[in-house]
């Protein structure tokens, strides 16, 4: 049996929907362990606050905030996977779907960059990108809604043959830059090399790599400690009023590429809006995040 | 170190305000004044120009960058069904002329503003507080009641709606009335501790390394 457009459709609506309402259990787990360590008083009750909100949310059903921002999925489908669908024009339906039904509404933030008009629709819109995954028998969906509280403090600049203590500061310099706006503690997201547009794809998707898990690489978590702990110790603190955190993590990753080499950086804010479906060919959806 | 906090009633006196020192928490009760639009903003100062006039007059009260999804029934009841703070730093050249011309003595939302704004705070008696991003279920158990909605031929989240709240909150004071910049003080701070903290980086990396 296929995968199917009303699969689709169904995945398109209920992620958007859930990455409003549920702050991932990662993002909690690793909030409540700041509070813990953190030694500024006002810092630890902005954190038990943030607990305090996206628990409220779930009982609530409700949205943890009120900027749904526009929606972004990201596509993988199983080499394996069986397919009876159209992804574009079913990722187009889902989400207006998801526009006409969802409670409470949301409000207009798909902004046409041309005019400044705000409406719920536009050009291009969903953001899709999409991939492939060797052995597979699922298609995995992932909707990353996205705004501009911490959108706009994204940054990419192109080195050639830069030392690991260029890009490090460089890295560093980004986070002074972004300071208390963009809804701390934050999972900063990092991707080094490969070609530019390439470049700001490794940190998107490191933004919404599960947090607290080791980089495999012993480099690459070498890195991401040196960093976690530097962009720490400026001391923006949570929702940027002061304290000892400012991120959750720094998350790495690396693509080989040329003499230039491409550093991109973006954050997500606490609430680390993500969620995620498999789904295979009998019907069987899983949901998570 | 303690954290104070004060539970207080809008409009806010002279002493209130200037009791107030960033980093205390603050829980506010009465009406408050909304709006998350940058158009909003270009507009208020049109008005304080005398193109338009107010839609509402905020004299000594508090205008807070927030936006809301609020609705008119048919019956002409208002009602609000979220609220939650937007970047403040967006006004960062609104609100010199704002704070004076509307006469605030509070404003706030997240984020923080610049020490132009933290000046002129600090010239008229305001403050500014920082709310809550990703905030909205705590933000509006405090609404009361929404007594009124201006500009509403604009999309939900850039009219000004008029607010009765109780016990708002918690908010945190992000600068006060006497010139202090919770934001201004941390990023000085960041600043300054850049070059120990790359050398910090830099001797980790070593190590590492070696």
């Amino acid at each position: 049996m296929p995968i199917t457009d009303d699969m689709i459709i169904e995945a398109t609506k209920e992620l958007y929907s859930r990455a409003l309402r549920k702050v991932p259990e990662d993002a909690k787990t690793a909030i409540a362990a700041a509070m813990q360590t953190e030694t500024n008083e006002t810092a630890r009750r902005t954190l038990e606050l943030q607990l305090k909100s996206a628990e409220l949310a779930e009982k609530k059903d409700t949205f943890v905030c009120s900027d749904s921002g526009f929606p972004t999925y990201f596509v993988k489908v199983g080499s394996k996977a069986e397919l009876d669908c159209d992804f574009k024009a079913s990722i187009r339906k889902g989400y207006e779907v998801l526009v006409d039904t969802i409670q409470p509404p949301l409000l207009k933030h798909v902004t046409n960059p041309i005019t400044l008009e705000r409406g719920y629709h536009g050009k291009d819109m969903p953001i899709v990108s999409y991939d492939f995954e060797s052995g597979a028998d699922y298609v995995e969906i992932l909707c990353s809604p996205k705004a501009l509280g911490s959108g706009r403090w994204a940054a990419l600049e192109l080195f050639t043959f830069p030392s690991l203590e260029t890009i490090e500061t460089y890295i560093l310099d980004v986070a002074i830059k972004a300071g208390a706006q963009h809804c701390p503690p934050v999972i900063m997201g990092v991707g080094i090399g490969g070609s530019f547009d390439h470049c700001a794809g490794l940190a998107k998707k490191q933004t919404l790599r599960p947090i607290g898990q080791k980089n495999p690489d012993p480099t690459l978590a070498a890195m991401e400690e040196r960093l976690t702990k530097a962009v720490n110790g400026l001391g923006f603190g949570p929702m940027g009023t002061g304290g000892d955190t400012t991120v959750l993590g720094v998350h790495v990753d690396f693509s080989s590429g040329h003499g230039f080499t491409p550093v991109a950086v973006c954050f997500n804010c606490w609430i680390n809006r993500r969620a995620r479906v498999r789904m295979w060919g009998d019907g069987r959806m899983e949901w998570s995040e | 170190m303690s954290v104070t906090e004060h539970d207080l009633k809008l409009p806010l006196t002279d002493e209130s305000v200037r009791d107030l020192k960033v980093g205390d928490f603050v829980y506010l009760t009465g009406e408050i004044f909304t709006t998350a639009g940058l158009p909003t903003h270009d507009r208020l100062l049109k008005c304080l120009d005398g193109e338009e006039d107010l839609p509402f007059d905020m004299t000594g009260g508090a205008l807070f960058h927030l936006g809301s999804l609020n609705e008119e029934a048919e019956d002409g009841s208002l009602s609000i069904i979220y609220i939650n703070p937007t970047t403040s730093t967006r006004f960062n050249g609104h609100m010199p002329r704002l704070i004076p011309g509307l006469g605030l003595r509070v404003t706030g939302g997240k984020g923080g503003l610049d020490a132009a704004c933290a000046r002129t705070m600090a010239e008229n008696g305001c403050v500014y507080l920082s709310f809550l991003g990703g905030g909205a279920p705590i933000l509006t158990a405090g609404i009361r009641k929404v007594t009124g909605i201006g500009w509403p031929e604009m999309i939900s989240h850039y009219r000004i709606a008029r607010i009765e709240v109780e016990r708002l909150g918690p908010l945190t004071v992000g600068i006060d009335a006497h010139g202090n910049s919770i934001y201004d003080q941390t990023s000085d701070l960041a600043h300054d501790k850049r070059a120990e903290i790359l050398a910090e980086m830099n001797s980790a990396r070593e190590g590492t390394q070696a």
